[in-house]
């Protein structure tokens, strides 16, 4: 704010500005901002802000089959969805999910950043192998995954390895118990998703100056203990920008759970994390925008909360 | 549950590519790109309700019928219309979605196709209009629970296009060499799986979600009961026999004799024809791809009742042709619909059995229908007669059917006690009884 | 670590590129498989015995794909490429700009406008999809490529990916360029923007991808067949009433060909610019 406060003191002698000078600013730079940031910040507005004010607004109110309901409800939707047991227990299978995802993705795309970043050569082809899957969609992803490798048939490529070993075929997706489809479901999301973090990990690692492994080396730290005392320590910033990004994603995880787990017209019980409950509330033919839209205030509330906290950490909202 | 009351409930995919941060629907912008447009046809939304020949213009929508060949032959019928200029759009996936959301605007359908008719929000929301009298003279034709299905409080709201139904395929020389009859209770069913089961041949096939999806409604109705009552008052099953019934589903799970984890679902042959189980749980309209694959070697059946004494069920339903409430021209397409489901009997034959199997809605055009007239197809026809129930009642709603799959889902895939179950369900069920009926 | 390599780090050397070979394969198992289905026959791709390639490698299927009358993949290939190029370009314009106002524009409430952006990230787009698409559809975009394209336009997480770049700008050579007599406008797009070309490229990839793969507001949006992406075409195929895996798997490698060849080409630059997303920082 230093260049701010020093171009101020060049006008401030000036007397009384005109109303419009005040609102254009110093330099202009009322004026200025809004040229840079109008045309986002207003469509930002009408395109986004719009709808969640209307989202919010159906949330109070019996909203079945219309945008435009009429039966003022109050806080009844909420109420009805905090103690829906299905929309509970989604919330449920979303932690678990994250207890799970989160963690497994930060150690292999960490794992993957290290090994690749002290490759000495190939370096580049095992980072564009690694980062490649960051093309595919979900879509694609999902149907590779369900068709071809965990197709509970014997010509599924899984169920032709468990055959050489022989073991019976397993039907991946269908039997619950023990939950297989959890196999699935985490073995796509990593591999979409561990390339990304890598790349981000990567260029942690080269910022490391290379005087701190020196000094290690002459200390006599080896391997591991070098890892452990200085690469990761010195991760700190990119490691929690790395976990607020995978908590985050984890929460809007829809994508892979759609196309593998829904059947037609139905999707089971198991593995329903809360958008997929919330997409078949109020998308499906259900239509019922009220609770709908309530689970996902809900929700944000929720992510919210998480995301404030870790934000404080990092400090994402100070400018420098 | 979007599909809860399709009559062909056929896997639709809805497919979501939403990617992590960057969300799709998220934002939308001004008019900059005005310019770059290029509206793609469907012409001006709302206004001016005229084709390019003075004719009203209709917009009429369709799901994704799989059999190749369906959606040129509708775009034929919608040619030949000769009172006004009738645009078909055909959804590949996401049909029910696409339908529920462009009601609620004005650039949606006008004449649109639905499962069962409309929902009861559709009506009671008032998004369809009453066609109650189009049916004319042609009303005692239609097959009567059809046009019971689709009726509330009196009035008609869909017009049934065709008839689908489910039902047990079985192939006979399969049984044949495991010395197995067609089952006529469930006990038997499970007997004739297990001895169908070899070491490349599974006994039956309902789905890859073990028949969660689709045995339900048959196994209540083969056990002599039915999601709601008669008068669609109050919860049709708190009764030990459908304890029972989806106990059984559960031993059938559990038996090693089901296939599961088939690439493609119940709704499709190709686990059938691919000669992967000896029994498939299917729909009417594979019948031609089996024929193709097994000649002469196969034959249909019903759901077996639950003990011996109870009789047999297969689910039938229709897509109905409905009217929606903005419409543009709702005389114009009231009147489309009632050329080409009520008088068009000549297309509503070629559309019943030229591409899949269905039976036409008409019972004078049904026995026309020469395709459905011998072998297993007739059999077919015969068990829609004897052992046909409607899919599901107008007032078991979408929130009811997730229960309901929810419930089945535990107690057949994770082995939950089916009384319990079946109680959390009514308490559901109940209270939607009490918010669409009140 | 110019040190004499003893032999416990050869083996760990030599250890770490097992790993990173298994590593390698498990990650190229899916494309393979992608190509291997889409190149066989049916019977092929169901066979009992597994075959590690097709018998004979039907390129016939790729000919098929684009005769298959029902579904219009070549279109759709253009419509995709259309939408995900000029969303691209817009994304970069909307949000580079808004990033830079945010970052370096000294307005008394930048904090807030910046918050109100930011904020957005947190509430998952399908909560907002249904408002969303009557808003699109009062303005009679159903069907249009305004509608398909205009939606996907305002991108909070890109803004603030360019915000946070822009913090890190050397400022040095800003304040020399306003030295020299050049304003907000002329510093942002005479020196700022000519020397960030590595981080343009990650978020114009990371845009692109997006918009290619997006799926479902294309399929409500884009109702007439002529308006189909390439996502919503693959998508007909899990439809179809016979089963067709072998188009399916075809049509799924068409659809992605395009990005895997753009992280081919553009690779170093794609990597740079991931890594100054200033999410590091």
């Amino acid at each position: 704010m230093a260049e701010a406060a020093a171009a101020g003191a060049g006008v401030a002698v000036r007397p009384r500005p005109s109303l419009g000078r005040r609102l254009r600013g110093d330099q202009d730079r009322n004026l200025w901002f809004w040229v840079f940031v109008g045309p986002f910040a207003l469509g930002l507005l009408v395109f986004v802000y719009v709808p969640i004010a209307w989202s919010l607004y159906l949330s109070f109110f019996d909203s079945y089959n219309t945008v435009t309901p009429t039966t003022f409800v109050g806080l009844r939707n909420y109420g009805d969805m905090l103690s829906d047991p299905a929309f509970r227990s989604s919330l449920t299978t979303f932690l678990a999910f994250a207890v799970f995802i989160v963690p497994t993705t930060f150690v292999a795309s960490l794992g993957l950043a290290l090994l690749v970043h002290r490759a000495r050569f190939l370096q580049t082809f095992f980072r564009s192998v690694f980062f490649l899957p960051t093309a595919c969609s979900y879509v694609v992803a999902a149907l590779i995954w369900k068709m071809s490798i965990f197709s509970g048939v014997r010509f599924g490529l899984a169920n032709t390895i468990l055959g050489w070993l022989g073991i019976e075929p397993v039907a991946w997706l269908s039997v619950v118990q023990p939950p297989w489809y959890w196999l699935v479901i985490v073995t796509v999301r990593l591999w979409l998703q561990v390339g990304f973090y890598m790349i981000l990990f990567l260029a942690g690692l080269q910022r490391i100056s290379p005087t701190l492994y020196e000094a290690a080396a002459v200390d006599g730290a080896q391997g591991f203990q070098v890892t452990r005392y200085i690469t990761v320590p010195q991760l700190r910033a990119t490691s929690a920008a790395v976990l607020l990004l995978l908590l985050v994603n984890a929460f809007q995880a829809f994508d892979e759970f759609y196309n593998l787990l829904a059947t037609s017209g139905q999707y089971p019980p198991y593995g329903r994390p809360p958008l997929v409950y919330l997409y078949y509330v109020a998308l499906g033919q259900g239509q019922d925008f009220g609770h709908g839209s309530a689970g996902a205030v809900i929700l944000t509330l929720i992510i919210g909360l998480v995301a404030v906290l870790q934000g404080r950490v990092l400090r994402l909202g100070g400018r420098d | 549950m979007t599909s809860s009351s399709r009559p062909t409930p056929r896997p639709t995919s809805t497919t979501i590519g939403r990617r992590g941060f960057l969300g799709l629907a998220g934002a939308l912008g001004a008019g900059a790109l005005a310019a770059c447009g290029g509206n793609t046809g469907r012409g001006d939304s709302g206004s001016g309700a005229t084709g390019s020949n003075g004719k009203p213009a209709i917009a009429q929508w369709y799901h994704a019928y799989g059999e190749s060949g369906t959606q040129q032959a509708v775009e034929g019928y919608a040619k030949a219309y000769p009172d006004g200029s009738v645009t078909v759009k055909w959804f590949p996936s996401g049909y029910d979605n696409t339908v529920a959301s462009a009601l609620l605007t004005a650039t949606g359908p006008d004449v649109f196709e639905n499962g069962n008719g409309p929902s009861i929000d559709m009506i009671q929301g008032k998004q369809v209009v009453d066609l109650t009298g189009i049916l004319g003279d042609a009303q005692s034709d239609f097959t009567p629970s059809l046009i019971e299905r689709m009726t509330y409080q009196g009035k008609l709201y869909a017009v049934p296009q065709v008839t689908d139904m489910q039902l047990m395929v079985y192939r006979k020389s399969l049984l044949e060499k495991a010395g197995v009859q067609p089952p006529t209770t469930v006990d038997e069913l499970l007997a004739a799986a297990k001895k169908l089961t070899t070491d490349k041949v599974k006994g039956l096939f309902a789905g890859n979600d073990g028949g969660v999806g689709v045995l339900g409604g048959p196994m209540l109705w083969s056990a002599g009961l039915d999601y709601l009552n008669s008068d669609q008052t109050a919860f049709g099953f708190d009764d030990p026999k459908a304890a029972e019934g989806f106990a059984k589903l559960r031993t059938l799970f559990t038996s090693g004799s089901l296939l599961l984890g088939a690439p493609a679902d119940w709704s499709d042959p190709s686990a059938f024809t691919q000669g992967l189980v000896a029994m498939q749980w299917t729909g009417l309209w594979t019948l031609p791809a089996i024929e193709k694959a097994f000649p002469g070697d196969y034959g249909v059946m019903a759901w077996p009742g639950l003990a011996s004494g109870d009789k047999g069920s297969v689910p039938v339903g229709a897509y109905g042709s409905c009217v929606s409430a903005k419409a543009k021209d709702v005389e114009a397409s009231k009147a489309f619909v009632k050329w080409l489901w009520v008088d068009q009997t000549d297309k509503q034959l070629d559309f019943a059995q030229s591409y899949g199997f269905h039976i036409p809605a008409r019972k004078s055009v049904a026995q026309k229908a020469s395709k459905l007239s011998s072998g297993p197809a007739a059999d077919a026809v015969t068990l829609v007669n004897e052992n046909g129930h409607a899919q599901t009642p107008l007032l078991w709603t979408p929130k009811c059917q997730t229960a309901f799959s929810d419930g089945l889902n535990r107690i057949v895939r994770s082995g939950a006690d089916p009384t319990a179950e079946i109680a959390t369900m009514k308490t559901v069920a109940d209270a939607e009884l009490k918010r669409v009926g009140g | 670590m110019a040190i004499a390599r003893s032999t416990p780090q050869k083996a760990g050397s030599a250890l770490r590129y097992v790993a990173l070979g298994l590593g390698a394969v498990l990650f190229l198992v899916p494309f393979y498989l992608l190509v291997r289905n889409g190149l066989m026959r049916e019977a092929d791709i169901t066979a009992p015995d597994w075959s590690w390639l097709p018998p004979v490698p039907q390129w016939g299927n790729v000919r098929e794909l684009f005769t298959d009358p029902a579904v219009p993949i070549a279109r759709s290939l253009a419509n995709s490429a259309v939408i995900a190029v000029t969303q691209t370009a817009l994304v970069l314009l909307l949000s580079g700009m808004a990033g830079y106002g945010l970052a370096r524009i000294p307005y008394r409430h930048a904090d807030k406008v910046l918050w109100t952006v930011v904020a957005t990230l947190l509430i998952p787009a399908s909560v907002t999809f249904v408002p969303s698409f009557v808003l699109v559809s009062t303005l009679g975009w159903i069907s249009t490529l305004r509608g398909l394209i205009i939606p996907g336009l305002f991108q909070a997480f890109a803004t603030f990916l360019f915000r946070q770049y822009f913090l890190g700008f050397p400022k040095e050579i800003e304040e020399a360029a306003r030295i020299d007599g050049l304003g907000w406008w002329g510093t942002f797009w005479r020196i700022v923007a000519p020397n960030s070309w590595g981080f343009v490229s990650a978020i114009a990839t990371i845009t692109f991808i997006g918009s290619w793969n997006a799926f479902l507001w294309p399929l409500v949006i884009g109702q007439d067949q002529s308006s189909w992406t390439v996502q919503i075409a693959v998508s007909t195929f899990l439809t179809q009433q016979t089963s067709n895996l072998h188009e399916l798997f075809v049509a799924a490698a068409v659809a992605i060909l395009p990005l895997v060849v753009m992280f081919v080409v553009l690779q170093r630059w794609i990597v740079e610019g991931v890594e100054r997303t200033g999410i590091n920082e």
